[in-house]
């Protein structure tokens, strides 16, 4: 792969974490503008863990992921009583300030004779541990599909498992749900956590990929495109927003058609897309389907691998 | 007066003429809310692709101030049109999800639209009248009182359209209870329309005025005013008429002094620190309309 695509595709699966996180909300009901701020949390966290405290990548990447937990569960705490547009408002304010808080917040130390660290709104650079360590960046890609792939397997299985329909439950009906004893407001707790946690995973990826990050790379327009994506990829599957991130960034900002006409063009399909089908192209109805028919064509090999006459006793 | 008393006063009075603008603009917004209770994304961009057209028409026909406003509002209000038809009429009430993401892709659409219309990243915008008015140690812009006068008569118009026609009748019931509207025969999807496009030209003639008071317009001003409308909205209470008022000149007064104490940046840390404030300690808003929460969602089912 040349150079070119492996930056692309790096950014399709680092962009993947925000979609996956603003989708994990969604399947709890709650629509959130805000997870761009936990995604800057992240990078910026993550970015301080290798640069300033010289920490491993590994660490720092954890780091990265715990800050944005902790910061998303305690605006759940604080946001426990909204719900619907109060709530996505909410996340939306958050964001903002945490991007402010950022284009204020300066903290340089002196490593090897030069400043390193956040400094306000001319960003954070220097954040070269992939080069001082040699990561070549398709080592890099392997690494951010790897974590990526074990999201997204982590998050299919719990979609199966009781949690995972427990949540959903929550996230289509929370006054249902919770007359048939379903804990909703632990549950969206712990979604918000979780989805704070991937977005700040996300973002210590994105710091390490692009070496810098500046406060304007967080604002309310990467926030709703990464909640776009779930809904144009479908919301059936963890794989719903991947696909939507491949269709925007991979299909439309890379094969450079349409230029000029991009947004004109993508914006039309997406709104029509939308018209035919409300909750995107993987929807759980479309999943199921799927599922089933996986199930079915696996059921029709083992049985005729049974019934194979050589076989029979 | 102490000079910090003086200093307070101007800007309060400089908060209240910029918060009717956010008032008009939460006006319109919170008539959308309020009938379809779905967030359309594309209200700013929609009065962006009006004053685009108009600074077009300025810029290559020159044309004055007053053409340019009417073109703005109708500008504004055919965008209305557009957005409703591919992003409102086709969802069903309860896809509100659907709805909002169409109305972001349409926002892109509109954004590439005016940037290819008008390519500079600032544009020309007519001003309405320069000069100020001296009272003492105060003085007020001549376009600020201007604006203000002409937005405290649109909301009357509103006011007066919601609550003394038989259209405003329609939108009140539509609002009230969309089903029992249809079933007693009123029209409830031309009144959807008409009340989404009356909603757009009302902010169409917010961003005349704002546009008209900077005399420029950038790429920017369909997310600006999106976020300065949600704001005023929210900061108010959701859907509700009053409220849009209370929470538009809240807002002007608001930056107006964080502005002269701290600063643009922290200018807009305060604004949004006071509306996360205001939205979790009271979710209904400075004026206590609880629109859509759980509770009432709870009472409409029992």
């Amino acid at each position: 792969m040349d150079g070119y695509l492996v930056g692309v595709f790096s950014n399709i699966g680092i962009i993947s974490f925000l979609a996956v996180s603003a989708y994990v909300l969604l399947l709890a009901g709650e629509v959130s503008f805000g997870q761009q701020a936990f995604f800057a949390i992240g990078a910026y966290a993550a970015g301080m863990g290798t640069a300033m405290m010289r920490w491993p990548l590994a660490p720092a990447l954890l780091l990265g992921a715990s800050a944005g937990a902790l910061a998303a569960a305690a605006l759940g705490r604080a946001t426990l009583r909204l719900s619907g547009l109060h709530f996505a408002i909410a996340t939306l304010a958050f964001a903002e300030m945490v991007r402010i808080v950022f284009e204020l917040f300066t903290w340089q130390i002196d490593i090897g004779g030069t400043l390193v660290g956040p400094n306000g709104t001319n960003g954070f650079g220097d954040i070269r541990y992939l080069f001082e360590n040699e990561i070549t960046p398709a080592e890099y890609l392997c690494a951010i599909y790897l974590l990526l792939a074990l999201v997204l397997a982590v998050l299919m299985v719990l979609d199966r498992s009781r949690f995972g329909r427990a949540l959903r439950q929550a996230g289509v009906d929370p006054v249902l749900a919770e007359l048939q004893g379903v804990p909703v407001v632990r549950m969206r707790l712990v979604a918000a956590a979780a989805a704070g946690a991937l977005a700040g995973l996300g973002g210590g990826l994105y710091a390490h990929l692009l070496t810098y990050v500046e406060p304007r790379n967080f604002d309310v327009m990467l926030g709703v495109h990464s909640l776009a994506y779930g809904l144009i990829g479908g919301l059936g599957t963890a794989i719903g927003p991947v696909v939507g991130v491949l269709i925007d960034i991979g299909l439309l900002e890379s094969s450079r058609l349409f230029v000029g006409y991009r947004m004109i063009v993508f914006g039309g399909l997406v709104a029509l897309l939308l018209i035919v089908r409300p909750r995107g192209l993987l929807d759980e109805r479309t999943v199921h389907w799927l599922t089933t028919r996986v199930r079915d064509l696996i059921d029709a090999a083992a049985a005729r691998r049974r019934d194979h006459p050589l076989r029979r006793r | 007066m102490s000079n910090l008393t003086i200093d307070l006063v101007q800007n309060t009075i400089d908060g209240v003429m910029v918060g009717s603008s956010y008032a008009l603009l939460a006006l319109g917004f919170t008539l959308i809310f309020g009938t379809m209770r779905r967030l359309n994304l594309a209200y700013g961009p929609t009065i962006m692709a009006g004053a685009y057209l108009g600074a077009y028409a300025f810029l290559h026909l020159g044309i004055g101030a007053f053409p340019v406003a009417v073109l703005v509002l109708v500008g504004a209000a055919l965008a209305g049109l557009y957005v409703e038809r591919l992003c409102f009429r086709p969802f069903a009430q309860t896809a509100a999800m659907a709805s909002m993401v169409s109305s972001f892709a349409v926002w892109m659409q509109i954004e590439e639209a005016a940037s290819l219309a008008l390519p500079r990243h600032l544009n020309v915008f007519p001003a309405l009248v320069s000069g100020s008015l001296g009272l003492g140690p105060l003085f007020v812009r001549l376009d600020h009182v201007l604006m203000l006068v002409i937005a405290a008569a649109a909301t009357l118009v509103v006011h007066w359209a919601l609550y003394r026609t038989r259209f405003g009748l329609g939108v009140r019931t539509v609002i009230d209870h969309r089903r029992a509207a249809a079933l007693v025969g009123v029209p409830v999807r031309r009144i959807l329309l008409l009340a989404f496009v009356l909603a757009s030209a009302v902010g169409g003639l917010a961003g005349f005025l704002i546009a008209a008071s900077e005399a420029q317009i950038t790429p920017m001003f369909g997310m600006w005013a999106t976020t300065k409308g949600l704001i005023a909205m929210m900061l108010g209470g959701l859907g509700s008429v009053p409220g849009a008022l209370v929470g538009g000149l809240t807002l002007g007064i608001i930056e107006a002094q964080a502005q002269w104490l701290l600063g643009p940046h922290l200018r807009d840390l305060v604004a949004w620190g006071v509306l996360f404030a205001v939205l979790a300690l009271w979710p209904g808003g400075l004026m206590g309309a609880a629109a859509v929460d759980d509770a009432t969602a709870v009472q409409r089912r029992v």
